[in-house]
């Protein structure tokens, strides 16, 4: 998929672990996990919201579009 | 769900294998029935004790039919009954909603379709001895059950999609 997540980014600016974001929004840490290495199919207004909430930036901070990856990537 | 959807479920596996059998046997009687039946001399007056084709001369042939479309119904009961089954068993390993379930269903209500169509021809075989001109074979309630089932199916199909549009999203 040509979408790019950067949530790992994100959370490496911010020296905040996975487990302790997943702690903060009330979402797993297993479905927290899929969307950072970018195996989710879709995101829902709402996680995004309490991403962005969590970790004061945008949702274009979290989310790029790549041109050079296929749908099978 | 509520307590008396938990209960009908509950109850449906033993139900449904009890039923199961019951038609079983409920072929074997009368399939061994129409088989018996040309070799038994003066049926079918001699077994009912009178003389069915007073009321109609092809009295004895209508009964032959009348038994061979039972033996059909309850082939197709016995396919309902599997299909049924299995969405049983669906439910108990706790996914139901998925297309085989619908196809499941609509496979269901056009047995039941043609289950309503044997009953048609069924009063129809009857009133031509006992009462000829009236059939009673026409049953609002059943074409209710056959058009739930079909609007059923079509939900299980929806839903099952929708679920599948859901899956892997975070």
């Amino acid at each position: 998929m040509a979408i790019v997540v950067r949530l790992d980014e994100q959370l490496h600016a911010r020296r905040m672990t996975l487990t302790e974001l997943a702690a903060r929004i009330d979402i797993t840490l297993a479905n927290l996990s899929i969307l950072k290495t970018g195996k989710a199919k879709a995101i829902r207004f709402s996680t995004l919201d309490a991403i962005c909430t969590a970790l004061e930036c945008q949702p274009g901070d979290l989310l790029a579009f790549d041109p050079t990856l296929t749908a099978e990537d | 769900m509520s307590r008396t959807s938990t209960t009908a479920l509950t109850l449906a596996r033993p139900v449904i294998r009890g039923l199961t059998i019951l038609n079983i046997l409920y072929a074997a009687g009368i399939s061994a029935l129409l088989v018996f039946s040309f070799f038994i001399e003066g049926w079918p007056q001699r077994p009912l004790g009178f003389d069915l084709t007073h009321a109609h001369p092809y009295a004895g042939f209508g009964l032959r039919v009348l038994v061979a479309i039972g033996v059909i119904a309850a082939a197709i009961v016995h396919t309902i009954l599997r299909r049924l089954l299995a969405i049983v068993d669906t439910v108990r390993d706790g996914d139901p909603f998925t297309l085989e379930n619908a196809g499941r269903l609509e496979a269901i209500a056009w047995r039941v379709l043609a289950l309503e169509v044997l009953r048609f021809v069924v009063a129809s075989i009857a009133s031509a001895v006992w009462e000829p001109g009236r059939i009673d074979g026409f049953s609002i309630a059943s074409c209710f059950a056959v058009l739930l089932l079909f609007v059923l199916s079509g939900v299980f199909a929806q839903g099952a999609r929708m679920r599948a549009d859901l899956e892997g999203t975070v």
